[in-house]
């Protein structure tokens, strides 16, 4: 595969993961506890948007941005149904990890009963890809970074100039005092909950849109995301940027070298060309995950 | 006698089931492990002893050993990068390490056959015993699931259980008592990983079929959902967990006879439920039905 | 018997320890004191093993123990409490005695399925020895309470009773003292003690109270900002012109 393909393909799956990713890390890194449903509530709000938007007609663009809003609405709702509650309970963070797996489990089978276990297409007009470099980019991928730039920029702006985004800051430097002040702090966290499911909706439909739309979806990709998450430093949204475009990077330049010279040890066995067959493709961000969790758990980003 | 067929089928089940659970209740009841991908070492017990029987031509009994041992030193091997990390680094990395056990299974043809699966599975005694085979093998089944309470039971009455406790409520104050805490995780990893990959294995030999849809995550969020709601740190409490879960998961099929609803639908709706159970349970009822029993020593000194 | 030398540790830009270096002989008891965020609950930890140091080197009985995990620090006879006490929620008082003995054969899942008889008796052993201390340490009638249940100072006790059932050869205890009421102090105190004279060993505490500091230690180091600002009896310590400043002036 050309070079600048692999750079294209890499940039638009790690433009992706960043979007989930940064919610997770932001719930982990304010919270404390991994949020097993994040990319549940990805594909939720990406079914969502496929019904605003092919079942209604309402524009794509406008359907993202409505299923963002609703999922996000629904992020505040629960906690304070639920994560609330069990804050103020003490509850420990195992626990707090194992309800977010039922409710995952929950929310990924409403989905399946809703839209049914049949794939579904995002309708996407068909369009001659564009070529730069030597690499074929279709339009909508190249819809898909500009937003996902667009996304990340404002959400650094949101960090940096809002209220919200330094209050936030506030309470991942010094969490003691943040529960001493507990009013404030409940209100930040549940818009730390809209934040992070919205953006999970944007990365979540970027996939369905460039692949498919399916309720195991959010499953599917619960580990990239984590992975990119750990490989960034937990914690860091900065550092889930980069651990997904890091991710990207490297599942896409695993999936396309060939091992063949690497295992003929220089030409003394002809193994002829060896590569990683595309079923192991999701295998990729395992491995990566526990070579970081061996070599530096703490991340690329993260102290030792 | 399709009734009485199915009572002996739903009891096996259980069995297996209890087996399933009780493995995962040791690493998470006990010592706190949570484990998010407990379905591969059912898988790895399961396809080592079918593949050694089916294609080696070994012993049954050989292969349900290396189906236990299999899945105990895949337990080790998953416990080794994680066990100085927290639980939420366990909960991902079995998680994904259940997923790649399943990719294995789907794509390595030449061993696993791949989505075919492995057929013909031979059962044990099965020239011997013919018009009441499936009782037989249920009380295969009951014994097992009796040795094994047994001996977990010695076990998390032992130091060692204490151990486990103390990693679970406290890990720094068990290091600061010169316990060698990630060998204890290793080594209930180990544990339960034999456990599981003994409920695997009796479970290939009593389906005579096994394939990868066998062992999907959905495996996993069932034995969770019987250790939430049974109750963690009480073999028993697993035990009750797997009767009622797997009951409520069984019965649901006949639902369908009843209700239009497609099989997909069905089985969407039943996860539902077990989902929101596992909340509910874990909000209002977080010891589960049966509670963990405090330990005490009644005046023997 | 501990010899520290030269122990460095930052967190980020914050050097919370800084060029440490200290002795503590055998059978006796010393003290650290410093105001908060002086570097003494670091240096514990570095001590403990629960920290990794920068720079420097710590021995104990003159073998190098700076690179051990916190486990085989204990195995060497030096162990540790924590300024908040941890209780483990699900376990009785009973059961945190018994985990604190040292060596048993049931600790080895192995063992404990196939060597029953001498599981038996070491549990029997322990057991007898466990009573007895929460007998004299005034905590028997809590012996089937849960452990997450008592109060801070209860806590506290039972950290010290465990020590007792660990038998090691030096003790740092971090401010066992700590808000808790007087009667409990006084036990926690009359314990330590107890103790040292039955055993022999060493105590190191960090404390915040100076009177149960000049109470109970032959000599005392004082930590300001990371540093050894002084070391000495504690009537020398009391009339330090630097250790005045620092700390003692400001109470």
């Amino acid at each position: 595969m050309e070079i600048s393909q692999i750079i294209v393909n890499s940039l638009i799956r790690g433009a992706e993961l960043s979007l989930l990713a940064i919610g997770l890390t932001m719930v982990y890194d304010i919270l404390g506890f991994a949020n097993f449903a994040h990319t549940e509530f990805a594909a939720f709000g990406a079914f969502l948007g496929f019904t605003f938007n092919s079942l209604l007609g309402i524009n794509l663009l406008l359907s993202v941005v409505l299923a963002a809003l609703l999922t996000g609405l629904i992020g505040i709702l629960l906690d304070l149904s639920i994560f609330e509650k069990l804050r103020a309970r003490n509850a420990k963070t195992l626990t707090m990890m194992i309800i977010t797996m039922g409710m995952g489990i929950a929310i990924r089978n409403i989905s399946r009963l809703i839209w049914t276990s049949s794939t579904k297409n995002f309708p996407m007009p068909l369009l001659q890809p564009l070529k730069i470099l030597g690499a074929r980019i279709t339009r909508v991928q190249l819809g898909i970074l500009f937003i996902a730039a667009i996304s990340m920029v404002a959400f650094h702006l949101l960090l940096h100039h809002t209220k919200f985004g330094k209050a936030l800051r506030a309470i991942s430097d010094n969490k003691e005092l943040a529960r001493a002040s507990a009013i404030d702090s409940a209100k930040m966290v549940q818009w730390m909950w809209f934040v992070a499911y919205s953006y999970a909706v944007i990365g979540g439909t970027m996939l369905a849109i460039e692949h498919l739309l399916y309720p195991r979806l959010g499953f599917d990709i619960i580990i990239p995301v984590f992975c990119a998450a750990i490989l960034g430093g937990i914690g860091n949204p900065y550092g889930a940027v980069l651990g997904a475009l890091t991710l990207g990077f490297a599942e896409n330049v695993i999936i396309s070298l060939d091992f063949g010279p690497l295992f003929s040890l220089g030409g003394l066995f002809d193994v002829g060309s060896l590569q990683l067959s595309t079923g192991y493709k999701p295998a990729i961000s395992f491995m990566i995950l526990i070579l970081v969790l061996l070599i530096k758990p703490t991340g690329i980003l993260g102290e030792n | 006698m399709p009734i009485a067929n199915f009572t002996i089928y739903l009891f096996t089940m259980f069995g297996i089931y209890a087996l399933f659970a009780m493995s995962l209740n040791l690493q998470v009841g006990y010592a706190g492990l949570v484990n998010f991908g407990q379905v591969a070492f059912f898988a790895l017990g399961a396809y080592t002893s079918a593949l050694l029987v089916v294609k080696a031509g070994l012993p049954i009994a050989v292969g349900i050993i290396a189906g236990m041992l299999a899945s105990g030193f895949f337990g080790c091997l998953l416990a080794w990068p994680t066990k100085s990390l927290k639980s939420d680094y366990w909960a991902i990395t079995t998680l994904a390490a259940g997923e790649v056990i399943r990719l294995f299974a789907l794509n390595e043809k030449w061993l696993t056959e791949g989505p075919f699966g492995v057929m013909n599975i031979p059962q044990p005694l099965e020239g011997l015993i013919d018009k009441y085979y499936n009782i037989f093998y249920f009380i295969f089944v009951l014994i097992v699931v009796a040795v094994v309470y047994m001996l977990l039971s010695m076990l998390t009455d032992s130091p060692f259980g204490r151990n486990l406790k103390a990693i679970r409520d406290a890990e720094d104050l068990s290091k600061s008592l010169g316990k060698n805490t990630q060998k204890i995780k290793v080594q209930v990893m180990a544990i339960g990983g034999l456990v599981a990959g003994l409920a695997g294995a009796i479970f290939a030999h009593y389906m005579v079929y096994i394939s990868p849809e066998n062992f999907r995550p959905l495996e996993t969020f069932l034995i969770w959902g019987m250790i939430i709601v049974g109750g963690r740190a009480n073999n028993r409490g697993a035990i009750l967990g797997a009767v009622v879960i797997q009951t409520f998961y069984v019965s649901t099929r006949f639902v369908g006879n009843y209700v239009p609803i497609g099989s997909d639908l069905m089985s969407a709706a039943r996860m539902i439920v077990i989902g929101l159970l596992m909340v509910s349970f874990l909000i209002f009822r977080p010891e589960g039905l049966l509670r963990e029993r405090k330990k005490t020593y009644p005046d023997e000194v | 018997m501990l010899k520290i030398e030269n122990i460095e540790k930052s967190f980020g830009q914050l050097k919370a320890v800084n060029g440490v270096s200290l002795e503590i002989e055998k059978d006796d008891i010393f003290g650290l004191i410093g105001p908060n965020g002086s570097g003494k609950s670091t240096l514990f930890n570095i001590i403990s093993g629960f920290y990794r140091k920068d720079k420097g080197e710590i021995y104990f009985d003159g073998e190098r123990i700076d690179d051990l995990l916190p486990n085989q620090i204990v195995e060497r006879g030096l162990c540790r409490t924590f300024q908040v006490s941890r209780a483990p929620e699900r376990m009785t008082v009973l059961e945190n005695m018994l985990l604190a003995a040292k060596n048993q054969v049931g600790e080895n899942p192995l063992n404990a399925l196939l060597k029953r008889p001498m599981v038996e008796r070491s549990r029997k052993k322990n057991l007898k020895k466990a009573k007895e201390l929460l007998s004299e340490l005034d905590l028997f009638h809590l012996k089937d309470e849960y452990s997450g249940n008592l109060s801070g100072g209860q806590k506290k006790l039972l950290a010290l009773g465990r020590i007792f059932m660990l038998e090691p050869k030096m003790v740092l205890l971090d401010e066992p003292t700590a808000g808790v009421n007087p009667t409990l102090t006084n036990n926690i105190l009359k314990g330590m003690q107890n103790l040292r004279e039955k055993t022999e060993n060493s105590f190191f505490i960090v404390e915040h109270d100076m009177g149960v500091i000049s109470d109970v230690c032959r000599k005392v180091f004082v930590l300001n900002s990371g540093e050894i600002l002084a070391e000495g009896s504690p009537e020398e310590i009391q009339q330090n012109d630097k250790v005045l400043d620092a700390y003692l002036g400001r109470n």
